[in-house]
């Protein structure tokens, strides 16, 4: 990739400057391509065709811009600019400037937005791929998707809080309508309550954004200043808003139950989506936004982090290993994940924040994998219960080598893409909390083992007469599932390409003042 | 002001003129020539609407070449022209003009009033007018009366059904209690400052004096009736339920336009937003009326019912919007205004965009009702795309420009030091937002077996409907040059 990182340059050899608008492009190519497919008939299988291909196509452009953005920040890490804002990725145009409270347009990304940036992408389009099965609703699901896509990237590059609260409240009606169509049953409710959680964030996140807009006297929507300083109270009210609202979003215990329920009740490709990018979406804003604009407050409440994430690793572990429901079942462990991004957050050291960094990026492939392939085994024995299944190994030897695959890589070991986040989470996080290290630990291994054990039940033991007729996976699924679970091997075997990108937004993170 | 003059007169008053003229030709040609085609009339309307904006914008012109620079002043200084009078005008002469291009979506129950149908729709418009020259009691008295009546003449056109009939006597009582209220409100601040001139009674305002504040309370209150907020509010609901949509449109966002106007040039530039009692009520009334019919959405039983109570909910943020329009130090004086004055081009829009969606629904025999609006895309694809687009704009949902409204008017509140009024603001918008949601959902979700519509042409009405339902995404891309003349507008009235 090292052309497009050389492409990304803003200034010609004739000394022209044309603009960098590698993040513009990144977001908005996925909804441009919604508009075309809501123009778009429906009513042929030549035009279902054309529309789901117009789906991978935007999905896959997003991918491509994606792509140019993290490597651009990769090729200039060892220069210590890649994976701090400011950089070649920096976009600003003026928007609201006649409001007594400036807005602009303004994008960049730091190293936390770079990782979620790649797991995002990935997953729609591995998503969109998967949804080449699909025949109902083919034009909601395409227009829905590409904008929830959309939303998702535009939250993690936007530098404005207008901007950041405007793709924070498009990405709930997408959601909303793509679980009520394609829910299981409970669609309505499901659908209805996660959206309520979503605009209960977004409530905090605009007040919060108001607090430091007047507060820092700045009289700007502009999120580039940090840390951020504001008299009395402010700090702490503003840090607590923040976090509050990420904790919503990222589903940590008690706050769990919407996600659960969603990713429990939609079809498998978007189960995939809710799950593998919801709760990152959270997890960056509490990384970026609360500890990144509040370093010292965050730091002065690491406790609190510490105690939520071993609840919530402990509880989600435990009901892992309760539940017989086999997508619940990676809800719970996606759980556990965010509870070790909440220790990591505790830690509250540069390790720490590069770990989380890692995980995050580990943490979307690892529960994108697991869902469509449960989508999968459930499309193909009709059967959700892990109970009911077993064997099934023998019918379909490739779904379940995948399968194991990404339950090593759950389980964190060696080689495979969560190793360096974990290790990173417990090293970083180890001095400041150890207790609350260990029963993390504990917690992880927990999960890690009723992953291995649903393996074992799931794909081991005799074959049985029903899944005779059961299907392996086929080229289209080999094809999706192997991007994902390829990246699962590269980014464990060679976790040092974007080791330095994380380290300099981490630094930038904990140290804005020195980075 | 400069002193009275020819030109001030002709400035101030000829959009208020020409709009009376062609109404009153109007109506005559409908009476004495009724074999007119509709469309003879529908241009007419149009002609005087583009006219008047056009008599606007050329007395923007003359204010820029007057001495101060600033505004023309006539009557003895109980009209201006300026640049807060040319925005209004403009966004008054928009509104009526949407009604007018998609009043043949009611043709066929108007029947032969269809030329007294335009005609009211001008004389409202000019009302309206009237409201956003006037700084004097007199005028606001005689502005407010004309847009009232005119409204109410424009519900009770469509008689020959009982609904619309009832819907426009119970307007009809409203708007008597809410004058009512105006009047006595406007009495008590007359006898407590001795003067009818509201910039000379903000100079004899004393700060927290009781008699002073509830005639300030019961002005907003009379005021406030033309927002559709609370306690005068079922007007707005009846007639969104009882009338036909392009109707129930014409009158809804023209009520939002001339009450939102009305309410910043008293309460803003009358009674400045420095003073104390008021900005309390308004707030506490904005915040109730933001509450209030978002709590009732989640119950709305027809979709007629729901657009009613967001048309509502947008009243309630007109109010809060001037809580934050001239207390606190962090904003200019008129950060409120500014988020007012944008917010009622957005407002107006999404109001029509959801009528014609509304509408277009009447014309393909769709019931308005959950049952109805199942399957709605399948069954007709340009209501789906209306009625969608028209709720989310209501709710403040991106990519419309509702949502950014909705956050200049929370920092605008935040700014004024009415924080509380913000986290109402925002809330009732949240809870609207899951009520439109559900509707939105039905629409595309739920796949009845109900045979698809037969598409037809699209109406005039239905694309004019489109352009407002789409211009709510492109006001929130161009909202750079929107907030720079909602900001000079506002400038005037600091």
């Amino acid at each position: 990739m090292s052309f497009l990182a050389q492409a990304t340059s803003t200034t010609t050899t004739s000394g022209v400057t044309f603009p960098t608008l590698v993040l513009t492009a990144m977001v908005w190519s996925a909804v441009v391509f919604a508009v075309v497919a809501l123009l778009m008939p429906n009513q042929t299988q030549d035009q279902l065709r054309r529309m789901k291909s117009l789906g991978s196509t935007g999905a896959g452009a997003a991918l491509f811009f994606a792509v140019w953005a993290v490597e651009t920040q990769v090729s200039q890490a060892a220069a210590g600019t890649g994976g701090i804002p400011g950089g070649d990725l920096f976009e600003q145009h003026g928007w609201l400037s006649s409001f007594p409270i400036a807005s602009t347009y303004h994008l960049d990304a730091d190293g936390t937005a770079l990782s979620v940036i790649l797991v995002v992408s990935v997953v729609f389009f591995c998503a969109a791929l998967a949804a080449w099965r699909n025949q109902r609703h083919v034009k909601l699901l395409t227009v829905c998707l590409l904008t929830l896509e959309t939303a998702s990237l535009g939250i993690l590059v936007s530098y404005d809080w207008v901007l950041f609260l405007l793709f924070w409240t498009l990405a709930i009606a997408p959601v909303y309508v793509l679980a009520r169509a394609f829910g299981h049953g409970k669609g309505e409710r499901v659908a209805t309550r996660y959206a309520a959680t979503g605009l209960v964030s977004v409530g905090l996140l605009l007040l919060a954004a108001m607090l430091i807009a007047f507060q820092a006297g700045a009289h700007s929507f502009d999120m580039a200043t940090t840390p951020v300083s504001l008299p009395g109270d402010g700090e702490a009210v503003a840090f607590w808003l923040i976090t509050a609202a990420s904790l919503l979003a990222m589903a940590v215990v008690p706050l769990h139950g919407a996600l659960l329920d969603l990713e429990e009740d939609s079809s498998g490709v978007l189960s995939a989506i809710f799950a593998a990018v919801l709760p990152s979406l959270g997890a960056y804003t509490l990384v970026h936004v609360a500890v990144g604009f509040f370093p010292a407050t965050s730091g002065s409440f690491s406790l609190f982090f510490a105690v939520v994430a071993v609840v919530t690793v402990v509880w989600g572990g435990l009901a892992a290993l309760r539940t017989d429901d086999l997508r619940r079942l990676i809800g719970h462990v996606g759980t556990v994940f965010m509870g070790l991004v909440l220790l990591g957050v505790a830690g509250h050291t540069s390790i720490a924040i590069t770990g989380i960094m890692f995980l995050l990026l580990a943490r979307g492939l690892v529960i994108g994998v697991l869902m469509l392939l449960a989508s999968l085994i459930q499309e193909r024995t009709r059967r959700a219960r892990i109970s009911q299944l077993g064997g099934l190994a023998w019918q379909a030897p490739f779904l379940s080598a995948f399968w194991l695959v990404a339950t090593l890589a759950a389980a964190g070991v060696p080689l495979l893409a969560a190793f360096a986040g974990d290790f990173f989470i417990f090293t970083g996080s180890f001095p400041a909390h150890r207790w609350a290290t260990t029963v993390v630990l504990a917690g992880t291994l927990l999960a890690s083992g009723v992953l291995v054990w649903t393996a074992q039940r799931v794909f081991l033991g005799a074959s049985r007469d029903t899944f005779d007729r059961v299907r392996d996976i086929g080229p289209l699924e080999l094809t999706y599932l192997g991007i994902l679970v390829g990246l699962i091997v590269l980014i464990g075997v060679v976790p040092g390409h974007f080791a330095e990108v994380f380290q300099n937004g981490a630094g930038y993170i904990l140290f804005p003042g020195v980075a | 002001m400069p002193a009275p003059n020819g030109m001030a007169v002709f400035a101030t008053m000829l959009p208020t003129t020409l709009l009376v003229v062609l109404a009153a030709v109007g109506g005559l040609l409908g009476w004495r020539r009724p074999g007119l085609p509709p469309s003879f009339h529908r241009w007419l309307g149009a002609l005087a609407l583009v006219g008047a904006a056009a008599a606007a914008l050329v007395a923007l012109r003359g204010v820029a070449l007057s001495t101060n620079g600033v505004g023309l002043a006539a009557y003895a200084g109980g009209v201006v022209a300026d640049r807060f009078s040319a925005y209004a005008v403009l966004l008054l002469c928009g509104t009526g003009l949407i009604a007018i291009l998609t009043s043949g979506a009611a043709e066929e129950r108007l029947g032969s009033r269809l030329p007294a149908y335009h005609a009211l729709i001008l004389t409202a418009t000019a009302g309206g007018t009237i409201l956003a020259v006037q700084v004097e009691m007199g005028m606001l008295v005689v502005g407010l009366g004309i847009v009232v009546i005119s409204l109410v003449g424009i519900v009770a056109m469509e008689k020959t059904a009982e609904a619309p009939g009832v819907a426009a006597f119970r307007s009809l009582i409203s708007a008597g209690v809410a004058l009512a209220l105006m009047l006595y409100g406007l009495a008590i601040v007359y006898g407590a400052t001795g003067s009818t001139d509201l910039a000379a009674v903000r100079g004899h305002f004393l700060h927290s004096a009781p008699l002073e504040g509830l005639g300030l309370a019961l002005t907003l209150l009379g005021l406030a009736y033309l927002v559709g907020a609370p306690p005068l509010h079922h007007w707005m609901l009846q007639v969104a339920s009882a009338s036909s949509g392009a109707v129930a449109g014409a009158v809804v966002s023209l009520a939002v336009a001339a009450g939102g106007i009305a309410l910043i040039r008293v309460m803003v530039s009358g009674f400045s937003a420095t003073m104390h009692p008021w900005v309390v009520v308004a707030g506490v009334l904005g915040a109730a009326a933001c509450l209030y019919p978002a709590l009732l959405s989640v119950v709305a039983g027809s979709v007629r019912r729901l657009i009613g109570l967001g048309a509502c909910l947008q009243g309630g943020l007109v109010i809060s919007a001037l809580v934050g329009s001239g207390r606190g130090s962090d904003l200019r004086p008129s950060g409120g205004v500014i988020a007012l004055l944008f917010g009622l081009v957005v407002f107006v829009l999404a109001i029509q965009a959801s009528f014609q969606a509304v509408a277009r629904m009447e014309e393909d025999g769709i019931g308005g009702d959950l049952a109805g609006v199942r399957g709605l895309a399948r069954r007709s694809p340009m209501a789906a795309v209306l009625l969608s687009l028209g709720l989310a704009g209501l709710a403040g949902l991106p990519p419309l420009a509702g949502f950014l409204v909705r956050i200049l008017v929370a920092s605008s509140a935040v700014a004024g030091g009415y924080a509380w009024v913000a986290v109402a603001g925002v809330a009732a918008s949240a809870i609207y937002a899951i009520a439109v949601l559900r509707w939105i959902g039905a629409a595309y979700v739920e796949d009845e077996e109900l045979p698809a519509v037969v598409p037809h042409a699209p109406r005039l009405a239905s694309v004019v409907g489109l352009a407002c339902a789409l211009f709510g995404v492109v006001a929130l891309l161009l909202a750079g040059p929107l907030l720079y003349a909602a900001d000079g507008a506002a400038s005037v009235l600091r």
